[in-house]
């Protein structure tokens, strides 16, 4: 039997929000416990609960980025259940009206082609607080942080238009680009700002029905969602061939065994409408501002630097795959620099070293207007390319410009013709089997000899020159 | 005795306001309205040993108005329904100008009808619920008592309006309490709810059948009206309110404040146990109900909320029609305080379920339904917002009622 997954995700979205979202504490989880909560979001007696107009941009912003329609009414909901993570006995969510509805991506499956995946809602939901679980003495105990307590969050509903492992991850990866794009969340699986619960389930190939799905928690990047969904076909698939019946639960992913393991039932608590947060009402005017503020996305970016900029298709989106790469490209075009060699080189040289040293491209100490002198210097043979990768290490460790950096360490490139003459003649000098090999028609033993007078200079040479002359001599 | 009214007495009450619109007024509230640094136990063993943290919005513009507080009188658990009360009392003893109920089911035009005072509930939504410990948030409010309507405008001019801390407000919809409605303008009609006679005992029908022939000979038009779907209001109300009660309560585990079982081996049986032991039978009964309709049935909750909607509009189709609508307060042979079950406590408030699931002004006045002793009342109930016109009818009447004696 031929049998096909069903996949759809349930992806929350930590919002980077100054305040939670029903009240002013700071929106920083990860102070000192309990540090930044107050009445409201302790839900003491009597507190009634604000509401973030930050929240809501930033949350419009994600729906915007992922072509949702935006609700002209939506609403918030208690989904009600009992729980120490939860100070007033329900969370508060917009179970029936949602923020926004009806979104896409487009992704390119395994075999090529595009395909549209589509959204089902996204809604708003603050988060809850964190249960902390120690051992005093011999006594096993339970404390809570209401530092998340209220936390301002977007739920993303896909619907299960996903059929492979694969399908899941670039959806997760084109979500994650157009999410940071907007600037709302580091969208970051790893510190858990973006957390994916994956459902599936299994049926016959060609088959509409759909069966009852596995949800699976617990992944802490895109690869572990790829191999836990993986694994869920697998089981799943060996289940109806084993008539063994598959039951609506939760599973945990445990990325050491690579294995689900079930974890509890269901629950389902009721949502019922809250009556003390405000419907909230999006007039045209304001949505109209809000698309104002979404920046220029990725797919839209990627083909403007192929024609503005003259990059090829993979140069300019893999320029465009971070907002902050395109921010740092533009300057560094900016300043004069070639668009094709600072692609290459942000990509080739400056990214490694970057992520070698854990930093991030926005606060790093090699600025744009640093990395376009030396990349202006290399393309007027100032200096070579070996030089260039040296003064860039060194620049992240000095405030020097490069090209204070190229004149104390004497990198400049030698272009003087006698001076590379004489280094040529002592290398023909020293080669003769290598020479004679060139003459014999190895085009090989050129580059050996190139590299014999590259290292004479000390790297300093430019090779085009040496060619140049070698081969004058040569012939 | 004032230590049988109150749960707590404020040992220097005086405001410091001098010329306030209120200064030299005394006032009761109930501990479910926050004062900071009180005790605020709103009547439950849930909020045991609980200090409220802030003013409230309403005790804080009280203040600033030049108001004393005395103290806060003991009221039912939650403020549902009447049972052991003490804040009417208070106004009766004379121990305060002023007495602040929350209303409900009408439990402030109720407990005003039993000692002939007045009694008023303002429109939902204009006055801030910032620091009230309520119970049912979409159909209470806070309810004044006082002996003269010029009370009641003082106090309202002064608790009404705006507040930032309270977002369900309707913004800039506050009435003009100060706003003078001549008589030209108003319809000169009231409505009267034939289905309403059908719950009257005979005595009552027969007394209110009477006021109403004296207010037509006084000159104003008495409409009919049928409401076949009158009885829905105490359903509709059943309902959506022991849902929201049961989502309010949800926060009361014992752990921060309040009652905490004195065993327990996990954090479930904490929960379970705690609430258990801290809610009274009667509050516990609708929490339960409440969540039944949450978990079980929420059908029937969509179905109650659906029909709210209804009846909002049915009711504003007859204040089209008419300046407002007048019943009994409340049924003279049917005890107010009782605690014996949720359909019993429903049946005292039958009358005045009606605004509170509207969230429509209306008061209870004395004396208009002409008999010596226990009075229900004459609630009038206008328009949601009318609150200022529904006072100016209100005076009307009561001068009507002066005419005749
Ligand atoms: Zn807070």
């Amino acid at each position: 039997m031929n049998y096909e997954a069903v996949i759809g995700l349930e992806i929350h979205v930590q919002l980077n929000c100054s305040t939670k979202m029903f009240c002013d504490c700071p929106n920083i989880p990860g102070d000192e416990p309990n540090q930044n909560t107050c009445p409201i979001c302790l839900w003491m007696p009597g507190a009634l609960p604000q509401f973030s107009q930050e929240a809501l941009e930033k949350a419009t912003l994600v729906c915007l980025a992922l072509n949702c329609e935006i609700q002209k009414q939506s609403a918030f909901d208690q989904k009600v259940y009992y729980y120490p993570d939860l100070p007033k006995g329900f969370q508060l969510s917009q179970a029936h009206r949602p923020l926004a509805k009806n979104g896409w991506m487009d992704i390119v499956g395994e075999d090529g082609n595009q395909k549209k995946l589509r959204i089902h809602h996204i809604h708003m939901e603050e988060d809850v607080a964190k249960l902390v679980h120690e051992i005093e003495g011999r006594t096993p105990i339970s404390l809570v942080d209401f530092n998340r307590a209220g936390s301002p969050l977007v739920e993303i509903v896909s619907e299960p238009d996903m059929r492979t492992p694969y399908d899941a991850m670039e959806f997760l990866r084109r979500l994650r680009t157009q999410i940071r794009y907007t600037g709302s969340s580091e969208g970051s699986m790893e510190q858990g700002t973006l957390r994916v619960d994956a459902n599936i389930s299994i049926r016959q190939r060609g088959s509409n029905e759909l069966n009852t799905k596995v949800e699976v928690k617990n992944m802490n990047s895109i690869r572990n969602v790829g191999d836990a969904i993986a694994y869920e076909i697998k089981r799943q698939t060996e289940c109806l061939k084993t008539g063994e019946p598959i039951l609506l639960h939760t599973r945990l992913w445990d990325p050491e065994k690579h294995i689900t393991t079930a974890m509890r039932g269901k629950f389902e608590g009721p949502c019922v409408p809250d009556p003390s947060v405000p419907h909230i009402i999006i007039s045209d005017k304001w949505l109209c501002h809000m698309k104002s503020l979404l920046p220029e996305m990725p797919n839209q970016k990627t083909q403007r630097f192929i024609k503005q900029y003259g990059l090829v298709h993979e140069e300019a989106a893999f320029m465009t795959s971070e907002r902050d790469i395109s921010e740092y490209f533009e300057v560094v075009v900016s300043k004069k620099a070639s668009a094709r060699t600072s692609a290459h080189w942000i990509a080739t040289q400056l990214l490694p070293i970057l992520k070698d040293r854990n930093q991030k491209i926005k606060e790093n100490p090699v600025t744009p207007e640093r990395f376009a002198q030396l990349l202006l210097m290399l393309e007027h043979d100032e200096i070579n390319t070996n030089s260039a990768k040296e003064v860039l290490i060194r620049l992240f460790d000095s405030d020097r410009t490069p090209e204070e950096i190229v004149e104390k360490f004497g990198f400049k490139q030698i272009s003087d013709t006698s001076e590379i003459s004489d280094l040529v003649e002592k290398v023909i000098a020293d080669n003769p089997s290598a020479v004679a090999n060139y003459r014999k028609g190895h085009e090989k033993a050129l580059g050996f000899l190139i590299g014999q007078a590259m290292q004479a200079s000390q790297g300093k040479a430019n090779p085009k020159r040496i060619q140049e002359i070698l081969m004058e001599k040569l012939n | 005795m004032q230590s049988d009214i109150f749960t707590y007495i404020d040992p220097s009450p005086f405001s410091l306001m001098e010329n306030g619109p209120l200064t030299g007024k005394s006032v009761v509230i109930q501990p479910n309205m926050s004062v900071r640094d009180w005790p605020t136990e709103a009547g439950s063993a849930a909020l045991e040993r609980y200090i409220a943290l802030e003013d409230a919005t309403v005790v804080e513009r009280l203040r600033q108005a030049g108001a004393n507080i005395k103290g806060s009188s003991r009221m039912s658990e939650m403020g549902f329904g009447l049972g052991g009360d003490t804040g009417a009392q208070a106004l009766a003893d004379g121990i305060a100008d002023i007495v602040l109920i929350t209303d409900t089911l009408g439990e402030a035009r109720v407990a005003a009808s039993t000692i002939g005072a007045i009694g008023f509930k303002p429109s939902h939504g204009i006055v801030s619920r910032f620091g009230l410990i309520g119970l049912v948030p979409s159909m209470e409010c806070y309810g004044v008592l006082a002996n003269s309507l010029a009370d009641i405008s003082d106090v309202m001019r002064v608790i009404a309006g705006n507040d930032d801390h309270d977002l369900s407000m309707l913004e800039g919809k506050v009435p003009d309490f100060d706003k003078n409605y001549p008589i030209e303008e108003s319809k000169g009609s009231l409505a009267v709810i034939q289905e309403c006679f059908d719950l009257l005992s005979p005595e009552d029908s027969q007394d209110f059948d009477k006021t109403l022939k004296r207010l037509n000979q006084a000159g104003l038009n008495i409409e009919k009206f049928r409401l076949a779907d009158f009885d829905l209001f105490s359903k509709v109300h059943k309902v959506i309110g022991s849902v929201e009660a049961s989502s309010a309560g949800g926060k009361y585990d014992g752990v921060r404040y309040g009652h905490r079982t004195s065993s327990a081996s996990n954090w479930n049986e904490m929960f379970l146990k705690s609430r258990g032991e801290s809610f009274g039978l009667l509050v516990k009964t609708y929490m339960f109900q409440g969540a039944y309709f949450q978990f079980e049935n929420y059908k029937a909750f969509e179905n109650a909320c659906r029909i709210r909607a209804r009846l909002l509009k049915e009711i504003e189709g007859i204040f089209n029609k008419v300046d407002a609508l007048i019943l009994p307060t409340r049924r003279s042979n049917i005890p107010v305080d009782t605690t014996l079950g949720i359909s019993k406590v429903y049946d005292a408030f039958l009358m005045t379920l009606l605004a509170n699931v509207t969230g429509s002004p209306a008061i209870s006045l004395p004396g208009l339904i002409s008999r010596m002793k226990n009075d229900p009342g004459l609630q009038i109930i206008g328009p949601h917002l009318g609150d200022a016109r529904l006072l100016f009818i209100a005076s009307q009447l009561k001068n009507i009622a002066k005419r005749d004696i």
